[in-house]
Parts: C-alpha cells; sequence; structure tokens
C-alpha cells in the first residue's frame, strides 16, 4: 500500500465511523419506518414469568396486535417464581405462573394479588434413552421422587424394572435434571411427587424447593433450557410443561407413562387431561387458587394445572388496568380457541371458570 | 537478574551439563536434541492455544453467515425467532450511554493521575482504579440492579444499564490515558511550560494532542469491552422485544449477548441462528475496533 | 496570575472528576455490605462453611426467625459448595492455561521470525477481546460433548488411579468443561504478559550464555525462563483473579450444581459469579427477601477473595521487581 502508515491510520479510522454512521444510520432508518404514525397512543405492557405459559403468550400477542397494534406486550420467560414476584412488586404489570399464589403477606395483602386461570396446561415427564425412547415408559411418584433424591441410582433398579415389565433398560446412571430458576414446573413436579409418594419425597413442594444432593444431576433454565439440557444428555430424565411437547418430539426424546391416583399408567394426551380436569373444577374457590394435581379418576393424568396470570389489583394507572383487562379478556374470550390451544397442547377452561377469571379482572383499578 | 548473576548461572549449567558426560560431540548432539524437545513442546502449546481460537472463529462465522439475512437488521425478535434490530440497536444505545458517562470520567480523571496528582495520592487512586477493574462483573450488575433498579425505582431502564457498561469500563479508560500521558517525552512539557504557557494550557496544547491516539485507543478498547458484556445488564437494562425507546427510566433494552446467552439453550434452531448471527455481529465489533486500535497505534510508533 | 488561578480550577475540577473512581467502589463495597449482613447474622460462619443453600418453603405458612432475622421456614443458606467450586475452577483453569501461556510465549519470545511473531501476538491478543457469552456459546457447543462423550470417560477409565479423576464420567457439563472454557479466556493474559517480560530479557544475559557454550535450550532455561520466572507468576496470579469473576461462559457450562460438593472432576458444579448471576430471579420470590441478601453476601465473598487474589498479585510483582 502506498498510503504510508499515517495514511492508512487515517483510513482505518474514517473506515470505522463510516461503517459505524452506516449502521445506526440504517438502523435508524428502519426504527422511523416500522414506528407508528404520530397521534396514536401506544400502551406498553410487560409479561413476564412461566416458561411453561410463555409460548402461549407468542401466539396470543401477535394475533391481539392485529385487533390492537396500539398496545405493545413484551413477554418474558423467567419462571414462575419470577412471575409472581414482579407482579407483586410492579416491575410488570402481567406476571405468568403455573402455581397459584403462595400464602405469604403480600398475597393476601387486604386480597390486593390476584391469579386469574387463562388455560389449563399439563407437564411431562421427559427421559432420553437411546433406543428406548419411542416406548412410553412407566414411572410413578415413588420412583421418581427416589431419583430427585439419589436413591435409585440406575435405570435397570428393580423399581423401575418391576413397573416396565419386558423392556431391556440399560445398565447406566440416571442423570435427573431439574429447574435451576423459580419455577412452576418445579411446584407442579414436586406437587406430584408430595401427594403421591407422601413421605418418600422428603423436601416437599414449591416453586423452589431444597434439592437433595444428588451427585449426577445437572439444572437447566427454563423449559426451553431443560429441553436442550434432556437432549445433550443421554440417560437423562426431566420434567418438562407440555407446551414444549413438540419439540421433545423432533428431538425423538422419550414421554413417561406415570401412573395416576387409580393406578393407571397415563401420558399426556387431551382427552386424558380433560378427564383429570373434569373431576376437580367443580371446586375451583372464588380466589381460582387450586391444585388439579394427582386428580381421582381412572383416565385422569396426573399432572395438571391452571395456568395463572398473577395480577396486582391496584395497577400503576388507569390505561394499564384497562388494557392489561381487555388483553386478558380477549385470551379468556377469542383465545380460548383450539386453533391456539392446540399449538401448545392446552385445553380450553369450562365456561364457569371463565366467568370467574372475568369477575376478578373487573377488580382490576388504575 | 543481572548480567553476572545470569552469567553465573550459565556457568553452573555448562558445568552441569559437562558432568553428566564427557564434552563430546555425542553430549552436545544430546543437549541439542533436548533443545529441539522444547521447541516441540513450545509449538504444540502455541498451537493448542491458537486451536479453541481458531475454532471459536469458525465455528461462529460458519454459523453465523448461514444465519445472516437482511430480515436480522429489519425486524425485531419476537419471543424466540425473528430478527436482531432491537437487540442491535439496544447495543450499541447502551455503549454509547456508557462511553458517554465513562468516557469523560475517565480521561480527565487519567488526566489528573498524570498531570496534576501528588504521588501518594496518585498511587492510592490507581491501587482503587485496579481494584475496580478486579471487581467480577456480575458484582456490578448486583449492585446496579439493587441501587438503580429497585432503590432508586428506575426499573429496568437504559439509564442502569449504561451507568453499569460505566461503572465496568471507567478503570481501563483511566488506566490507559494515564499511561498514553505519562508517554509524552518530558522536554515537551518542560519546553512549553518554559515558555510561560500555563499547566492547564500545557495539558491541552502539548499532552494531550502527543498522547491522543494511546487515548482513543484506550477509548475503543473500552468499547470493546462494553459490546462484549452481558452480568451487568442482566439485571440492569433486562430484555425487551422492541427498539429502545430512548427514555432513560422504566423502560427495559435489548442487547446482543443476551441473544447469544439465552437463545441457544432454547431448543428452536430458528434461536440457535439467531444465537449465532449475535455472536458473529459481537466478533466482528469487537475485530474492527481492535484494528482500528491497533492501527492508531502502530502509527504513532512510526512517527 | 490568571494562569496559576486557572491552574488551581483545573486541578481542583480533575481532582473532583477523579473522585468518581474511590467513591464508586466505596459505594459497591458499602452497599454490599450493608445488603449482605441480614444474611450473614442469620446464618453465622455456617454462612460460609455449610453445604445447603435453600431458600426456604414459600408455601409453607411458618416463618423462620434466628438472630433477630427473618427467612421463610427452613431456608438455609450455605455456600461452601460455590466457594469450592470458584476454587476449583480456576485451579483447572491456571493447570492447563500457565503451560500452554509460556510455552506460547516462549514460542513467540524465542523461535518465532518478527513478522510470524507480530501475527501470532495480535491473534492471541483478538482471543481476549472476544466476549464471554461467546465463548460460553463455543463451551456448550464443543467443549461439553466433547468432554462428555470422549475426554471424561477417557480420563475416568485410563486415569482413575489419581484419587479426584476416577468415578462416573459426568454428562458433559461440569468441572472440566468449566475449567477448559476459564482455561482459553485467561490464556491470552498469561501468554502476552509472560512473552513481554520474555523479550524484555537483555540480549546481553543470553549472549553470555551462548558465548558459554550452552546450547539453545539450556541458554533459554538458565536465561529467559529464570528472568521471567516473577512474570510468570503474576501474569497467573491475574489469570486467577480474571477466572475467579468470570460469569457468564462458566454458567453456561457448568451444570449448575446445588447442594453439593464436587465429587470428582467431571461432575456439575457452580462458583460464586454464576450463583448469582442464575439465581437472583429466584432470591426475589422469596417474600422476607433474606435470598436477596444471602446473594449479596456471596458478592462480598466474592469481592474480598478477589481483592486477596489481586493483592496478592501485585505483592508478588513487586517483591520481584525488587529482586
Amino acid at each position: 500500500m502506498t498510503l504510508g502508515t499515517k495514511g492508512a491510520r487515517w483510513v482505518s479510522v474514517v473506515a470505522a465511523a463510516a461503517l459505524l454512521a452506516g449502521t445506526v444510520g440504517a438502523q435508524g432508518a428502519a426504527m422511523a419506518a416500522s414506528r407508528k404514525p404520530a397521534g396514536t397512543k401506544v400502551a406498553t405492557l410487560l409479561e413476564t414469568g412461566s416458561s411453561l405459559l410463555y409460548p402461549l403468550f407468542n401466539i396470543w400477542i401477535p394475533s391481539y396486535n392485529k385487533v390492537h397494534p396500539n398496545v405493545q406486550i413484551t413477554p418474558g420467560s423467567t419462571g414462575s417464581g419470577t412471575g409472581i414476584s414482579d407482579a407483586e412488586d410492579g416491575t410488570v404489570q402481567i406476571g405468568a405462573s403455573d402455581a397459584y399464589l403462595p400464602p405469604t403477606a403480600k398475597s393476601t395483602n387486604g386480597g390486593s394479588m390476584l391469579n386469574v386461570p387463562l388455560g389449563i396446561s399439563a407437564q411431562m415427564i421427559n427421559f432420553n434413552l437411546p433406543g428406548l425412547n419411542a416406548k412410553h415408559l412407566h414411572l410413578n411418584g415413588p420412583i421418581l421422587a427416589g431419583i430427585f433424591s439419589g436413591k435409585i441410582k440406575k435405570w435397570n433398579a428393580p423399581a423401575i424394572a418391576k413397573l416396565n415389565k419386558g423392556v431391556k433398560l440399560p445398565n447406566h446412571a440416571i442423570i435427573p435434571i431439574r429447574r435451576i430458576d423459580g419455577s412452576g414446573d418445579t411446584f407442579l413436579f414436586t406437587q406430584y411427587m408430595t401427594f403421591s409418594a407422601g413421605s418418600a419425597w422428603a423436601p416437599g413442594y414449591g416453586t423452589t424447593v431444597n434439592w437433595p444432593a444428588v451427585g449426577n444431576e445437572i439444572s437447566a433454565q427454563g423449559n426451553s433450557g431443560m429441553v436442550t439440557a434432556l437432549n445433550s444428555t443421554p440417560y437423562g430424565v426431566a420434567y418438562i410443561g407440555i407446551s414444549y411437547e413438540n419439540e421433545i418430539v423432533s428431538h425423538k426424546l422419550g414421554i413417561a407413562a406415570i401412573e395416576n391416583k387409580a393406578g393407571k399408567f397415563l401420558t399426556p394426551n387431551p382427552s386424558d387431561i380433560q378427564f383429570a380436569a373434569a373431576a376437580m373444577v367443580s371446586k375451583t374457590p372464588s380466589s381460582e387458587a387450586l391444585s388439579l394435581i394427582f386428580s381421582p379418576g381412572a383416565n385422569s393424568y396426573p399432572i395438571i394445572n391452571y395456568e395463572y396470570a398473577i395480577l396486582d389489583t391496584k395497577q400503576a394507572n388507569a390505561t394499564d388496568a384497562k388494557w392489561v383487562k381487555d388483553f386478558l379478556t380477549w385470551c379468556l374470550t377469542t383465545g380460548q380457541s383450539m386453533s391456539y390451544l392446540n399449538q401448545v397442547h392446552f385445553q380450553p377452561l369450562p365456561h364457569f371458570v371463565v366467568n370467574m377469571s372475568k369477575a376478578q379482572l373487573n377488580r382490576l383499578q388504575g | 537478574m543481572t548480567t553476572h548473576e545470569a552469567a553465573e548461572a550459565a556457568r553452573l549449567r555448562l558445568r552441569h551439563a559437562e558432568a553428566v558426560g564427557a564434552a563430546s560431540v555425542r553430549t552436545r548432539r544430546a543437549r541439542s536434541a533436548r533443545g529441539y524437545l522444547v521447541l516441540g513442546l513450545a509449538t504444540v502449546a502455541i498451537l493448542a492455544a491458537l486451536f479453541p481460537l481458531v475454532d471459536i472463529i469458525a465455528l461462529v462465522t460458519v454459523h453465523g453467515i448461514a444465519a445472516m439475512k437482511l430480515s436480522l437488521f429489519t425486524t425485531v425478535t419476537s419471543g424466540v425467532a425473528g430478527g436482531l434490530q432491537n437487540a442491535i440497536l439496544g447495543t450499541l444505545v447502551l455503549v454509547a450511554g456508557g462511553m458517554i458517562i465513562a468516557g469523560p470520567l475517565g480521561v480527565f480523571t487519567g488526566i489528573y493521575l498524570a498531570e496534576w496528582a501528588e504521588p501518594r495520592v496518585a498511587a492510592v487512586l490507581r491501587y482503587l482504579s485496579d481494584v475496580l477493574v478486579g471487581v467480577p462483573s456480575i458484582v456490578i450488575g448486583y449492585f446496579g440492579f439493587a441501587v438503580f433498579v429497585t432503590g432508586l425505582g428506575w426499573g429496568f431502564s437504559l439509564a442502569a444499564g449504561a451507568i453499569a457498561l460505566a461503572t465496568f469500563m471507567l478503570p481501563y479508560i483511566v488506566r490507559t490515558t494515564e499511561l498514553a500521558l505519562t508517554k509524552v517525552p518530558g522536554e515537551l512539557r518542560e519546553g512549553s511550560l518554559a515558555l510561560g504557557i500555563t499547566r492547564g494550557r500545557t495539558i491541552h496544547s502539548v499532552s494531550l494532542p502527543v498522547a491522543a491516539p494511546g487515548i482513543l485507543t484506550g477509548l475503543l478498547l473500552a468499547l470493546g469491552i462494553g459490546l462484549g458484556e452481558t452480568a451487568p445488564l442482566i439485571y440492569t437494562a433486562s430484555w425487551s422485544n422492541y427498539d429502545p425507546h430512548l427514555v432513560p427510566t422504566h423502560s427495559p433494552v435489548g442487547y446482543l449477548t443476551y441473544v447469544v446467552w439465552t437463545f441457544i439453550n432454547q431448543p428452536f434452531s430458528a434461536s440457535h441462528e439467531l444465537a449465532y448471527a449475535a455472536a458473529l455481529l459481537l466478533l466482528i465489533g469487537v475485530l474492527v475496533l481492535n484494528l482500528v486500535a491497533r492501527q492508531l497505534l502502530v502509527g504513532r510508533q512510526a512517527d | 496570575m490568571s494562569g496559576t488561578r486557572s491552574d488551581r480550577l483545573y486541578r481542583v475540577g480533575a481532582g473532583l472528576v477523579a473522585g468518581a473512581v474511590p467513591l464508586v467502589l466505596a459505594a459497591i463495597l458499602v452497599f454490599i455490605l450493608f445488603d449482605g449482613l441480614p444474611a450473614i447474622r442469620y446464618m453465622g460462619v455456617q454462612f460460609w462453611t455449610s453445604i445447603s443453600w435453600n431458600l426456604g418453603n414459600e408455601y409453607g405458612t411458618a416463618l423462620t426467625v434466628r438472630n433477630g432475622v427473618q427467612a421463610m421456614q427452613g431456608a438455609s443458606f450455605g455456600i461452601l459448595p460455590y466457594i469450592l467450586g470458584t476454587l476449583l475452577t480456576s485451579v483447572v483453569a491456571l493447570v492447563i492455561a500457565v503451560p500452554l501461556g509460556v510455552g506460547t510465549a516462549l514460542f513467540l519470545s524465542e523461535w518465532a521470525p518478527a513478522r510470524l511473531r507480530t501475527f501470532l501476538s495480535a491473534l492471541v491478543e483478538l482471543l481476549a477481546g472476544v466476549p464471554s457469552v461467546v465463548y460460553g456459546l463455543w463451551g456448550l457447543a464443543v467443549v461439553v460433548p466433547a468432554v462428555g462423550a470422549s475426554v471424561a470417560p477417557w480420563m475416568a477409565a485410563h486415569l482413575g488411579f489419581i484419587p479426584f479423576f476416577a468415578g462416573s464420567p459426568g454428562s458433559g457439563p461440569g468441572l472440566l468443561a468449566a475449567g477448559v472454557v476459564l482455561a482459553i479466556m485467561v490464556l491470552p493474559l498469561i501468554a502476552a504478559t509472560t512473552r513481554d517480560a520474555m523479550i524484555q530479557t537483555p540480549q546481553a544475559q543470553r549472549e553470555a550464555a551462548y558465548a558459554l557454550g550452552l546450547t539453545k535450550w539450556e541458554a533459554v532455561s538458565a536465561v529467559v525462563l529464570r528472568g521471567s520466572r516473577p512474570a510468570i507468576v503474576g501474569a497467573s496470579i491475574l489469570g486467577l483473579g480474571r477466572a475467579l469473576g468470570e460469569t457468564m461462559a462458566v454458567l453456561m457450562v457448568c451444570g449448575g450444581a446445588v447442594n453439593l460438593l464436587p465429587g470428582n472432576l467431571y461432575g456439575p458444579v457452580n462458583t460464586l459469579a454464576a450463583v448469582i448471576a442464575s439465581q437472583l430471579d429466584s432470591a426475589l420470590t422469596d417474600s422476607t427477601q433474606m435470598a436477596v441478601h444471602a446473594l449479596a453476601a456471596v458478592a462480598l465473598t466474592l469481592f474480598v477473595i478477589s481483592l486477596i487474589v489481586n493483592g496478592l498479585a501485585r505483592l508478588i510483582v513487586r517483591e520481584e521487581a525488587r529482586a
């Protein structure tokens, strides 16, 4: 190059500046082009929480925006625990949770926090066993409690073999995979173990629990992290929300058949979820906080739940209150269509539960 | 080690080598062979060191280019797919914000250290600046969260993120500015003062122009550091699926490193594509900044 | 004279601006100290010696009160596994990075021709600028599968006679994977610092050794290696400091272990920095906020450890420079 060092220096500085200016300019132009015309009021709502409910919000929000383009709703997948706490301290307008509100001070604080069901979902128990993923292995609460307590260490343990006669289980250590974040799925899974295995599962249930020390156990963030971890961990077992069933199937991972209260082993298919729901929903109180885990009935899938929107009745301002209510009402009506719910394998709420939810929404004030 | 000590050590070494065998050609060859062995090990070492670098660049480039399309720059992220417009703009805005705060603060602190401070004060300040460099980025992020996001009630915001980034970049800018200024030849300074020009004017008319390339290099390197940071931003800027609203508070901002961190853990291939594309953009940004910084330095050394 | 007045103004002004650094540092320290104290009061010394990290049961109804502070029923915050995980991952990283770094520096300073040296040095410095999430990305895509499928099983099978190397080879994410990724991250620092020191060995000393009839290797080891030993030690400790505070890359490949001490080289671990990043969201769900205080105390512990390590580095570098 005949430029010389000083020339080269200036060329590179100018080039970098031009690159930067060009990038910023182009981005700014794109941003301006996509901005709404002047005069349109934009309401900005933040939603965060359950990673189980997150895929459904990603389907609902664009459809809602077709009807109301002036409302910007940002969903987040941070775990049900965060959904609850962020809604409680006003960081977000809508919290999402697979678990109902805990009975702590804030949630019973003059009843200012609401949990409003938006749909019925379920949880899968998944595994990754080379060659066996097409089979629906039989598992139950006591076995899962043993696995996640470190007492059942290998896949061909007698307890598992007894339930799966005729299946050649590998002689390999089980690698349990659990959630590291405050998770509604952890709540559902641990509640299932508590209800079905009793004292075999000591830590109890919650969005975070005192996980027993298991040497091999790895942890993952969010349902999507669980799927990724299970996919890259042969001989692993994980609990994953049903909205990720498509990914489980496409990665050819296994779905277990788990034992319900009547002793039958079921996979989470729509009719068995509906059976389970039908057996329990009549017990829904006006606060709508109800566990649907381990419901009675021969064909009831044992791990199902209401998907909740966690809301503060005292919203920051009238605009927020109005649009939160409008959006969630849309979710409870148009959003209950199977064209949306089928994509995440959810079930619609019974009519009377929809009415109870709408009644709770009426309590929102700005 | 003085030359005398080195010669002593070398003499001992030779004596030892000769004591092992007769000072014959055979011994000499054996000793040379050992030398080639060490050369071999050193070559293996540098190959082993460079292999990951090449692998990282190859991995990101191959997957990133495969994922590149124009729509990445014109669409925002929606859920776990879409484009990177919001993340790119967010990164630019956050890093610019951090630089606006840390740049002047850092440069003037560096000037103070190099030109004004008494030796003991300067030593203390330098030590504190080094301590600040050593503060783990997540600690700064937590601090930003507790003080600005929740403490002052700003919520996840551009301001909190920019301040967290600035805290991270500040000590680097201080260090490089001070270094650049101390390299200014004393005669230039003294000549200017001898002419009766005030200390302040001397700094600005004489020292700064000479130190400018070094200071600019430091700023560019700090930019590169800010570009690649995640931990200070997770709990201050959080994440947004929309373009930055350019308001300082109560509005979260997305950024490229978040995409790399989160989207690679999603089980969707569309998300992985975005993660690699974001990683590629980051690498290009760091590379450009690095090259320009080098040019500035090399150009200066040649003068 | 107006000159001295403007100078005085400038000096005072610059001094005030320079106060930003101590101010920010003090703010960070004071803040995490006060924010972390409740958790330390709750746990006492057990904060650093207990293995159990448990937020307590927010679906239970009772609150535990200990030493005057409230936490949820059954809450316990012990960070010994994280302290160990932090130290172990850094040690593994150094064990890999120091030989590689010194070898690289040796090659660059003693054998590489000038043009190759500039090019390779630039390459190595570029490595230093790569964002840590990109390292994590590479770690997830390349290191974890390689460790899980090949390296760990091989090591467990063939090196099992060494105590820490035996046992279950794990599934990939864990201490070894995190150590490898950290090693690559601190390698440029060690290589560049050592190379600079080696290049600065006076040519006269090298020539004295040759004049005495030493081969190249003997001259190098007698003069260059021994002369740059303080730099090697200093660089290693600086690398240690960097590895201790690394968050994102480690978070992505460490396996996120909780409530257990690392049993061998391959099992999942967790580090102080990764714990803060991954647990802050969950900690906020604790209505007593004790979990948040616990994380602030973790940050304090990490801060103190890196302070000690960096201080040690400076001390050693100064001692050797004096020698």
